[in-house]
């Protein structure tokens, strides 16, 4: 609830501050036109004519559907990979040997393209959500696994010494000493994992799924429907900087208020 | 009831083969302040981690009858994701106290201390070094511990602050009894704090010397400290044990009994080899 309170009255003071990013946006839409009218419609629709496709795409109840379908997916995987990500990786950071074990076969899972692992998860799960979810899971597990990991064994040794001699009960420890630390390494390594999560359900439904934002694109594709392809990419990338600066970063703004960084200039 | 002390009987200990502590015997009780001196290296924080029960006792006797103990590391260790009142009231709240109560006792604390609300509100990092080392002794003094193990706390802070907080402890020390047990390396802090100065030789680690002073901490003036410093820095053994060259015999200061120098039954300490730990 605090948490809320504060979210709700930084948000005018964070808003303004995004005039700069907003400014910058604008140019890319000002490119964008350029290119547009150098190329012609069927490359590459304006701005204009691709926003009010999608408009249409909203207004005709089209959109949301597979909108949501695509958010349930990527939201599943990015969760199973959060909550084994967090606890396997927290388990292999409090041991040295399962830290040093663990490395190599992170990098390879970290090196593995998704489109390999989709590739299998259409052969194992077929055609139902069974094959987005896995691939999202697969593509972001090491990325929180990583963060879980480092947030383990970066514990301050003297922190834990100062915790033993003001007789911190256990419940105290894990509450005010193991927690906020390993939440700083989290929270972050989370955020990266659902900008993930969001790229690659979309890759893995274009390619298995029948519904879905994913699959949309693959239809406005094989209609040549330019300016419906442009329009879901809106819809996606749109959705993905709303919940990542209006809700996110805020809150990480307030959680880690007590972080060494100059916010004003970040 | 008896008053409580902290006693070590021959406490010595090892990392692996290396021998950093031998054979120390000491006393500490309720109301005085020792202060143990010493080279870098020379085992002093190693025996303060064991008189806070931070490592296992190999060798010897600890019997420590206060209940109470506080600790003041060399850094202020605060935790960064709490402001320095949660800071200070962490002691309380692992005691398990209501949360105003730790919150109006750490106010009152802080306050002691020289911190004003604007300050208790920051978090460590936007506080200086001075701060963060108020804010650290605010969370020992607000435990009211009876007996507060220190090492090197205030090495780190200019001689402005230093004295401010030297007074701050000295204050708190004769209004409650407290007991401290502190480990510096600078001798001057030492002959202005402690009730007796403990000086410890490296390789491995053991009490050489000692003095003691008869005059309350309170009333020593400057004068006093440098002179008390200068007379413990002519005593043969405590220039080995610090690697400085023994002075020829003729060239002491006079010196006026406010202090009595034991030195310790050991023979002439071993010069310090290199470096050690």
């Amino acid at each position: 609830m605090t948490l809320f309170r504060a979210w709700l009255a930084g948000l005018p003071a964070y808003l303004w501050s995004g005039w700069g990013a907003i400014a910058s946006l604008f140019l890319l839409l000002a490119a964008w036109e350029g290119a547009s009218s150098h190329y012609g419609a069927l490359i590459l629709p304006d701005p204009a004519s691709t926003f009010a496709t999608l408009a249409r795409l909203i207004d005709s109840g089209a959109a949301w559907p597979e909108l949501v379908v695509t958010a349930r997916r990527a939201l599943a995987g990015l969760a199973l990979a959060v909550a084994s990500g967090s606890l396997l990786g927290l388990a292999a950071g409090v041991s040295m040997t399962a830290s040093m074990m663990s490395r190599p076969l992170v990098t390879v899972l970290l090196g593995t393209p998704p489109i390999a692992w989709l590739v299998l998860a259409m052969l194992w799960f077929g055609a139902g959500d069974g094959t987005p979810v896995f691939t999202v899971f697969i593509a972001c597990f090491p990325i929180v696994f990583v963060g879980a990991l480092q947030g383990a064994r970066t514990l301050d040794g003297h922190l834990k010494e100062m915790a033993t001699v003001f007789r911190l009960p256990l419940p105290m420890k894990l509450v005010d000493l193991y927690l906020p630390h390993v939440v700083s390494y989290l929270f972050p390594a989370s955020i990266t994992a659902l900008g993930t999560s969001w790229k690659v359900v979309i890759m893995a439904e274009l390619l298995s799924s029948s519904d879905g934002v994913g699959a949309a694109l693959a239809v406005s594709r094989s209609h040549l429907d330019t300016a419906a392809t442009l329009a879901w990419i809106g819809a996606v990338v749109g959705l993905l900087l709303a919940v990542e600066y209006l809700l996110l970063e805020p809150i990480k703004r307030e959680v880690e208020r007590w972080r060494e960084v100059d916010h004003e200039h970040a | 009831m008896n008053t409580p002390e902290l006693k070590m009987r021959g406490v010595g200990h090892a990392y692996a083969l290396k021998s950093v502590l031998e054979d120390i015997h000491l006393d500490l009780p309720a109301g005085r302040v020792v202060a143990l001196v010493g080279p870098s290296g020379c085992g002093k924080t190693t025996l303060l981690h064991l008189a806070a029960g931070l490592l296992a006792l190999r060798t010897g006797a600890i019997e420590n009858g206060f209940r109470k103990p506080a600790v003041m590391f060399q850094q202020p260790r605060l935790l960064p994701w709490k402001t320095a009142r949660d800071n200070i009231a962490l002691g309380l709240k692992a005691a398990g106290l209501p949360r105003a109560e730790c919150i109006s006792r750490a106010q009152t604390m802080g306050h002691t201390v020289g911190l004003d609300a604007q300050a208790l509100d920051q978090f460590p990092y936007a506080l200086s070094g001075g701060m963060q080392s108020r804010t650290a002794l605010a969370r020992a003094l607000v435990l009211e511990p009876d007996l507060l193990l220190m090492d090197e706390p205030f090495s780190a802070l200019d001689i402005g602050l230093k004295a401010q907080l030297h007074r701050l402890l000295l204050d708190h020390q004769a209004q409650r009894g407290l007991a401290v047990l502190m480990i510096t390396h600078d001798l001057m802090e030492a002959v202005r704090l402690a009730d007796s100065v403990l000086v410890m030789a490296s390789d491995p680690g053991r009490i050489a010397h000692r003095i003691e002073l008869t005059a309350p901490a309170l009333a020593r003036d400057d004068a006093f400290v440098h002179r008390t410093t200068a007379e413990l820095l002519q005593a043969p053994t405590v220039r080995t044990c610090f690697g400085l060259e023994v002075l020829p015999p003729d060239a002491t200061v006079a010196c006026d009994g406010a202090a009595t120098v034991v030195s310790i039954g050991l023979a002439q300490p071993r010069a310090k080899k290199g470096f050690s730990c």
